[in-house]
């Protein structure tokens, strides 16, 4: 019996960290199966292949967390990156970057607007502005890779180059991450949409203006995903309007595998960042593995119903 | 014979014990009291009587014979029916598709919907009531929904009936017959078990009654040897003297006036005041309008027309965020779906009405002064709780609507409106919600108290309005309280005083 109740409590604290563990089972198996991993040129590279991801996912969980979703974060991520790139042809390279982010702000609100004003079911609204966006991007570049212009060489530089031993976007994920994490631990803001996501009327019953709420954490989810367009515009000095294509997707699932609920008002920016980590780790073995591309899809899908399943046990629990 | 034996059942979750050893006997064509505190365990015992939860240990025997019930599949085979104090209504669905949820796909591959909405209206009918089967459950009335959830345990040949607080949302003729359906029932030999903390329905209704005391104790005894006093000495562990606070008030200025406010069919030209350091309760059935008056007094729904007034000055209120800016706070009628946030901690839940005064410029929390505001305010309300950062989803009824109170206390309301303070909580915590009511109206708060329970308007109102089909039908000073002129008012009996208040 004593035993018994040992065992459970394990259990239970197992499934309480659930990301904390699939991460360090991930890294474990990883290092088992290819030797090549725990090198620092492939750590280099996993880090860099998920910094966009990373970046949006916490945009991303901010508008789960208040109950709702963004399709049309991979769209955002062309779009700014063309402009950008167009940008730098004709203005200087600090305006063309604000001005590509001004663009993905300006497209978060609209579906902000979209959902909080008109209450839109957010998965209509983003999956209109996922097409009207993506169309923008292909209109803007008329259809090809747009090369950023020679004399804005600081963005090729900062994209490609690395600082301390780490990509240098990085560091901007890990600010945006630090900013999200304090935001929702420490900030009126974080825990109003927390609260939201659990029960809106409750909210707006305490006199708490939840539209302006909801428009805001869509307006940063279009916000951050343009940072991710301009990144990956600057690291390959293009920006082409496929960029980002299925990327909805790989940000939704991270921040699901972060153990966060698509009904709103649980999840948390550290498991969202193993996450995305555990999603990075997951495409970087299998490529290391030589692993067809199909079958990796395969394995991924996998892999998310598999953490997805572990966190269930959390809910029965309950 | 015992239709239903529940022997020796425990129950624990997560460690902490819910029942230990409990024993049930429910006869056939009895109807069967089960009462208790919130948290002593009743909703657990019979949820695991319909296999919503599994016993940890124990025997469950029916007809005298030992069964499994892993789920609620077997208690259904049994002809174990139940109305949940949660509703179960699927919102989207039909009145007529919710009766028959669960047997959607038995009829055959299609729904046959004509026969359903036929037979969903005659059982309707059959218990005394009358709603059109076609309509959304969702749009219904909570009172409605109850009534179409008592419809739907009906739906199935039943051997035992459990109800868990059923007539919480209904109105005294609403609950009038549900008890003649119960009677009619018992008369077909359906064991049924009735939850309710309203001891005076019990009293009317039980043939037995078996008190629960902290997941323990229980006790079993014929209605007719015992009182209402016993009974609550058994539930608390210690007699109750008076239920209602002694009531010396002060009433001032007037602080609260609205003038002919309109919400659809609901509410039809309500004009009301409350002064300073008045309690002024609002009678009326379910469905009267009162719940929607007091939210478009909040601004929860928007006023059609009419007007406010706050001390003189007229307001013009278009959200809940500038009612409680200008310092009026509402507790809803529905606790679970508008007072508190189950899934957030106590902490959380009581700053959620003032986070700019625990936050500085930038919004960063104050965690301290959090802390501190918090626990103030659990001690002060006596809300039984480990800590401020305890689940509120965790706590008993009584303690999250005092969370809810707290929320409001929180800031210096001058107008509270508190729809149903006591519904689907312990005679204990009622006692210190009425305190805690008539403390704040001491220190000047203009309070509305809306509730279905008139002994408890009566109990701690300085003024009593009464609604009928949306609009004011009577005014009753503390003189004139009583409970049958309030009733009276409610179903428009009294034609005389009726036509003397119309407009």
């Amino acid at each position: 019996m004593n035993s018994k109740m040992r065992l459970k409590r394990y259990w239970q604290f197992v499934i309480k960290y659930n990301t904390v563990f699939i991460f360090l089972i991930m890294l474990v198996v990883s290092a088992l199966v290819s030797d090549v991993f725990f090198t620092s040129s492939n750590l280099f590279n996993l880090i860099r292949q998920v910094t966009p991801v990373g970046i949006i996912s916490m945009g991303m969980l901010l508008v789960i967390l208040t109950g709702g979703i963004d399709l049309s974060v991979g769209s955002v991520v062309a779009m700014a990156g063309v402009l950008c790139a167009l940008f730098t042809k004709t203005l200087p390279l600090p305006i063309a970057i604000i001005a590509s982010l001004a663009c993905g702000l300006l497209v978060g609100s609209l579906s902000g607007y979209l959902v909080s004003v008109h209450k839109m079911a957010p998965f209509i609204a983003t999956l209109a502005l996922m097409s009207i966006v993506r169309g923008l991007g292909f209109i803007f570049s008329k259809g090809a890779p747009i090369l950023v212009n020679e004399n804005a060489s600081a963005l090729s530089d900062f994209g490609s180059g690395s600082f301390l031993g780490f990509p240098n976007p990085a560091f901007v994920l890990l600010i945006v991450f630090a900013i999200t994490a304090v935001l929702l631990k420490y900030n009126v803001f974080g825990r109003i949409v927390i609260a939201i996501g659990s029960n809106e009327e409750a909210v707006r019953l305490s006199g708490i203006k939840v539209s302006a709420y909801k428009f805001s954490v869509y307006a940063i989810a279009g916000g951050l995903s343009a940072v991710a367009g301009i990144i990956t515009t600057a690291r390959t000095a293009v920006g082409s309007p496929v960029m980002g294509v299925g990327m909805e997707l790989d940000v939704i699932a991270t921040v699901v595998i972060g153990g966060a609920s698509l009904s709103g008002g649980k999840g948390s920016a550290v498991d969202t960042l193993l996450g995305v980590l555990i999603l990075g780790m997951i495409g970087n073995i299998m490529n290391l593995l030589n692993i067809p591309a199909y079958s990796q899809q395969v394995i991924k899908g996998l892999i998310i119903i598999f953490a997805v399943l572990l966190q269930r046990f959390q809910v029965d629990k309950n | 014979m015992n239709r239903v034996e529940l022997r020796n059942i425990s129950k624990s979750f997560g460690g902490i014990p819910a029942l230990k050893n409990v024993t049930l006997k429910v006869l056939p064509g009895e109807i069967h009291a089960l009462v208790g505190e919130n948290g002593a365990g009743k909703s657990t015992l019979m949820k695991i009587l319909s296999g919503a939860y599994t016993k940890d240990a124990g025997q469950i025997f029916f007809d005298d014979s030992e069964v499994q019930i892993r789920n609620t599949h077997d208690s259904r085979k049994l002809g174990i029916g139940i109305i949940y104090q949660e509703f179960s209504l699927v919102p989207e669905l039909s009145v007529a598709e919710n009766v028959f949820l669960n047997r959607l796909g038995l009829t055959g591959f299609w729904m046959k919907l004509g026969r359903m909405k036929k037979r969903a209206e005659e059982l309707i009918n059959s218990i005394g009531f009358c709603i059109d089967p076609s309509l959304r459950a969702g749009d219904l009335s909570i009172a409605q929904q109850q009534i179409v959830e008592i419809a739907k345990a009906l739906s199935e040949q039943v051997r035992v009936l459990i109800l868990d607080e059923p007539s919480a949302v209904l109105g005294p003729q609403e609950i009038q017959k549900l008890f003649d359906t119960l009677q009619k029932l018992k008369k077909e030999d359906v064991a049924i078990i009735y939850i309710s903390h309203h001891l005076s329905e019990i009293f009317q209704i039980a043939d037995r009654i078996t008190v629960l005391k902290d997941g323990t104790s229980s006790m079993s005894l014929p209605v007719s040897e015992t009182d209402r006093d016993s009974v609550i000495r058994l539930m608390l562990g210690r007699s109750l003297d008076t239920m209602y606070p002694l009531r010396d008030s002060n009433i001032g200025e007037e602080v609260l006036k609205a003038v002919d406010i309109s919400h659809g069919e609901k509410v039809k030209g309500v004009s009301l005041a409350v002064k300073k350091g008045e309690i002024l309760g609002i009678a009326g059935l379910v469905g009267s309008g009162r719940s929607e008056t007091a939210r478009v007094i909040f601004a929860a729904d928007k006023s059609e027309k009419g007007r406010i007034f706050l001390s003189g000055k007229e307001i013009q209120l278009s959200s809940p965020r500038k009612a409680v800016k200008m310092g009026i706070g509402m507790v809803p009628e529905d606790r679970k779906q508008h007072g508190v946030i189950l899934s957030l901690t106590v902490k959380e839940n009581i700053s959620l009405t003032d986070l700019k005064g625990i936050s500085d410029h930038f919004g960063f929390i104050k965690a301290k002064k959090e802390s501190n505001n918090t626990t103030e305010l659990i001690r002060k309300l006596r809300i039984k709780t480990e800590n401020e950062n305890q689940e509120t989803g965790k706590l008993s009824g009584g303690n999250q609507q005092k969370v809810v109170l707290a929320k409001w206390l929180n800031r210096n309301c001058r107008v509270i409106i508190i729809d149903e303070p006591t519904r689907g909580v312990d005679v204990g915590a009622k006692v210190e919600i009425y305190d805690l009511i008539n403390e704040l109206s001491r220190k000047g708060v203009a309070i509305i108290v809306i509730s279905s329970e008139t002994s408890e308007l009566i109990g701690i109102c300085d003024r009593i309005i009464v609604m009928r089909k949306g609009q004011i039908q009577g005014e009753l000073t503390k003189k004139e309280f009583s409970e049958e002129d309030i009733l009276r008012l409610s179903i428009g009996a009294n034609e005389h005083t009726a036509r003397n208040f119309k407009r």
